[in-house]
């Protein structure tokens, strides 16, 4: 299988490479004094990302259309949107702390595409051809990976408090910190979950507005819509807590991590639900 | 959804600790109670569209005017993060619940499908989770809450205002769901091209027929219905066995893991020549193949060589066309009037042949035979015979006769291809076409390449109709996600029938909420934007600066 994936498909498999290679280069960031590995692991992350956009484009071109129909092609994307998310959050908070993090939900969603190989071009089937198609799957890939990288900072959160060592990373002045200064690690987290719930909030309600488009039914409770919904309300949920005394901290971290199980319900698991054969969003591929 | 704020100067920890117990307590009361009288509400109020409208909009009003009458924090609890937080996870839960449950089924599926607890899913009426009592209660709570917060944080300023945005934006969409729940009219309609007119609407409910009928104020005529393919395309698929579950069942099929292209296609230039692509390409279970020889329009010839051992053969023009013969073989004109025979010794003369030329290849001669006499001469090459309605053309001593494969044009009509495979080195060619596809099989049947055409799926189907009352007529085109809208109805593109042309299916919707929905939709959107971003920069900085964690307010 990875012979024909580097023989036949060598973009996705260099880009996997350098998502992997950046993980690597963050993680020694860590216990490097050095500035060099955080650097590199920069750079092959943004190699990476410049990579995935060409596996997307060109695979736009050759299908003739967005490529966003199987699991396969949704995983490449959600790789790439986690990856440009990270670059943009590492030059916003300066930091490379969770380069690791990202690095591995990258990877590991390119991984994943792997074991759900669907090299195949499928067809576009009437109901998907619309223009809300491309705009209702990007803004909930992007606040998907928005979420992630919350989850990531949330887990790094939490370990901060029970293991020294990720406690010192998050202080240190040299090696994966840019900025010299010590992270807020539950604003971070917040900001991306804000984010992301603002994309969640649009692509939810566009969604709706092209279900009824397409059906006439701006809600019809398929399994996949009433997930989407868990989410949003998790993350609702989340937002609220934040103001009530008690429930930052390791437990708004808490709640983020559950909203992204969700999260990766949604997007993963609809097909496990008794109610899947109904519904209209389980992907091709599964 | 930032309910009531709180100041820094808020009240000492105690008494906070304090009065978020008393808060938790009674959320939890509210919750569990709604949810409560729901259930037992329910044993003689039957679930429903009207049913969760009704009692989420009189309940919701009730808990409300309460929370301004009832002495004690039923006001700020309603308003409070907390209770919101609670109902939002309480609300989540029955969404979930909603598809781990089907919904909408007969009760005998459920107790088919679920013998351990069908019984206690049909008493709560979680078989329609979504239009039941409990679930109408904690909608009646969450208006409650809306309102209970936003009555909190009158009079709206800049600082405040996306809270009321995403919050109005709530109430208004709630309002339009309501209003679609109980006032919309949806249901089927069934157009023959060329057929009759429709004047009605078969009323349906979760996609089942009510029995009902409802009027249109107009008349509608399809006059014309598309089904559109793409294009057909051929490719080599490659399939690996996979166990799938298919009605049930647990079985072996070939499953399509990807295919390649049998020409080379430059994406930049789709118009551009295409080449056959004859280069290996490697396959996911470690195989490779590639093409040998790509033929556009297929046929097979037959063509004769010259051989260092083997039969003579002659080459003859009859009629104007050219064949090889090879011994014991005969060619006869259409008429069946005139025939040339080829054998080593001479051949008899052709059955039914008024005339006949009989070559002999031992001793290189001719003879033309009529039934009333014959001639004979020696073998030459390009000779003709007959005033040249025969000629021999050339004579081989020794020859090979083979199948050979060509293509007839470039026009793909008939498409074959050779496909050469290499399973662990061992290579093996087969002729596959499209007109009869076959897998080759490659690994003890574990994987399979077809060379197949593809033309069955559907890219469109679309309804040219006609709508209207008298004088004034409408045309349209309907598609999916084209809907029309007329007369008060929008009618969406749902179905065809792949074995009747002239079907199309249609939905036909009335729907006056739906624009309160989407309304309220912009304004969740813009809302939660401006309550986002927007307020903590006019709060001046940080985010969570100016609301520090703290109880609901007092």
């Amino acid at each position: 299988m990875l012979q024909y994936v580097f023989i036949e498909h060598p973009f996705f498999a260099v880009t996997s490479l350098l998502y992997l290679a950046s993980t690597l280069a963050y993680g020694l960031a860590w216990v490097s004094p050095s500035r060099l590995p955080g650097r590199a692991g920069t750079a092959l992350m943004v190699a990476g990302v410049a990579l995935n956009t060409a596996v997307i484009v060109g695979r736009w071109i050759e299908a003739g259309r967005a490529p966003f129909k199987s699991l396969f092609e949704s995983l490449v994307f959600f790789a790439f949107c986690i990856a440009l998310l990270y670059v943009v959050f590492e030059r916003l908070y300066k930091t490379r702390l969770f380069g690791v993090a990202a690095g591995l939900m990258t990877f590991g969603s390119m991984a994943y595409a792997l074991t759900k190989w669907d090299a195949e071009i499928v067809k576009l089937p009437p109901a998907l051809q619309s223009g809300w198609f491309v705009p209702h799957v990007m803004v909930y890939f992007i606040g998907y990976a928005a979420v992630a990288i919350a989850t990531g900072v949330a887990v790094v959160q939490l370990l901060s408090s029970r293991i020294p060592f990720v406690h010192r990373l998050t202080t240190m002045k040299a090696g994966s910190v840019l900025s010299g200064e010590p992270l807020d690690l539950d604003r971070i987290s917040y900001d991306a979950v804000r984010f992301g719930f603002v994309l969640l909030t649009i692509g939810l309600l566009v969604g709706s507005v092209w279900a009824k488009s397409a059906w006439g039914d701006f809600w019809v409770w398929d399994p996949k819509e009433n997930w989407s919904l868990v989410t949003w309300l998790i993350y609702g949920a989340y937002l609220h807590l934040r103001k009530v005394r008690g429930w930052r901290g390791d437990r708004a971290a808490w709640v983020a991590i559950i909203g992204f199980a969700v999260v990766m319900f949604t997007y993963l698991g609809i097909s496990m639900l008794p109610t899947a054969e109904e519904s209209a969003h389980v992907y091709t591929g599964t | 959804m930032v309910n009531t704020s709180h100041s820094s100067s808020g009240p000492a920890p105690e008494a906070s600790a304090s009065t978020g117990a008393r808060e938790a307590q009674l959320t939890t009361w509210l919750v569990f109670g709604a949810m409560t009288a729901g259930a037992i509400l329910q044993i003689w109020i039957p679930p429903g569209p009207t049913t969760l409208v009704a009692a989420t909009g009189i309940a919701s009003l009730v808990v409300l005017g309460l929370s301004f009458v009832v002495p004690g924090r039923l006001r700020s609890t309603l308003s409070g993060f907390r209770f919101t937080s609670s109902l939002l996870i309480a609300l989540a839960i029955f969404a979930i619940l909603g598809t781990l449950i089907l919904q909408g089924k007969p009760a005998e599926l459920y107790r088919a499908k679920y013998p351990a607890v069908a019984g206690l899913i049909l008493a709560l009426r979680f078989d329609d989770i979504f239009h039941g009592l409990p679930y109408a209660g904690l909608m009646a709570l969450f208006g409650a809450a809306i309102l209970a917060s936003a009555s909190l944080r009158l009079p709206i300023s800049a600082r405040r205002a996306g809270f009321f945005i995403a919050h109005v934006g709530l109430l208004v969409s709630g309002a339009g769901a309501a209003a679609s729940s109980m006032l919309s009219v949806r249901g089927r309609i069934d157009l023959f091209a060329g057929g009759d007119v429709a004047h009605q609407v078969r009323v349906t409910r979760n996609g089942l027929p009510t029995g009902a009928f409802e009027t249109l104020p107009f008349q509608l005529k399809l006059d014309q219905f598309d089904l559109v393919n793409y294009e057909a395309e051929y490719r080599i698929g490659y399939y690996e066995k996979a166990r799938i579950v298919r009605d049930g069942v647990v079985m072996d099929d070939y499953k399509l893991k990807t295919s390649f292209d049998p020409v080379k296609v430059d994406v930049f230039n789709p118009k551009a020549d295409q080449l056959p692509d004859l280069s290996r390409h490697r396959l996911p279970g470690g195989d490779s193949f590639r093409l040998k020889a790509v033929y556009p329009d297929f046929e097979v010839v037959t063509r004769t060589a010259p051989a260092a051992e083997g039969a003579p053969a002659l080459l003859v023009t009859l009629a104007g066309r050219s064949q090889w013969l090879q011994p014991g073989e005969t060619v006869v004109t259409p008429d069946g009037g005139l025939a040339v025979a080829f054998a080593e010794q001479r051949p008899a003369p052709a059955a039914g042949a008024t005339t006949s030329v009989l070559v002999s290849s031992a001793d290189r001669r001719v003879v033309v035979w009529r039934a009333d006499g014959e001639a004979s001469q020696p073998l030459a090459e390009k000779l003709p015979l007959l005033g040249g309605a025969v000629r021999i053309e050339q004579l081989l001593p020794h020859s090979t006769r083979g199948a050979f494969y060509q293509t007839r044009s470039d026009t793909w009509r008939n498409p074959a291809v050779v496909i050469e495979t290499s399973v662990n080195g061992v290579l093996s060619d087969t002729l596959a076409t499209a007109a009869q596809p076959r897998g080759v099989f490659l690994r003890d049947g574990r994987s399979a390449l077809v060379f197949e055409k593809r033309d069955k799926e559907v890219k469109a189907f679309l309804s040219h109709v006609t709508a209207g009352q008298g004088p004034s007529m409408v045309r349209a085109i309907i598609s999916v996600n084209e809907p029309f809208d007329y007369g008060g109805w929008t009618l969406y593109q749902v179905n065809y029938n792949p074995e009747d042309p002239t079907y199309s299916g249609l939905e036909a919707v009335r729907d006056p909420g739906v624009l309160w929905v989407f309304v309220g939709f912009a304004l969740i959107c813009v809302g939660v934007f401006y309550m986002l971003y927007v307020e903590p920069r006019l709060r001046g900085g940080g985010i969570d600066r100016q609301a520090p964690a703290a109880p609901a307010a007092s």
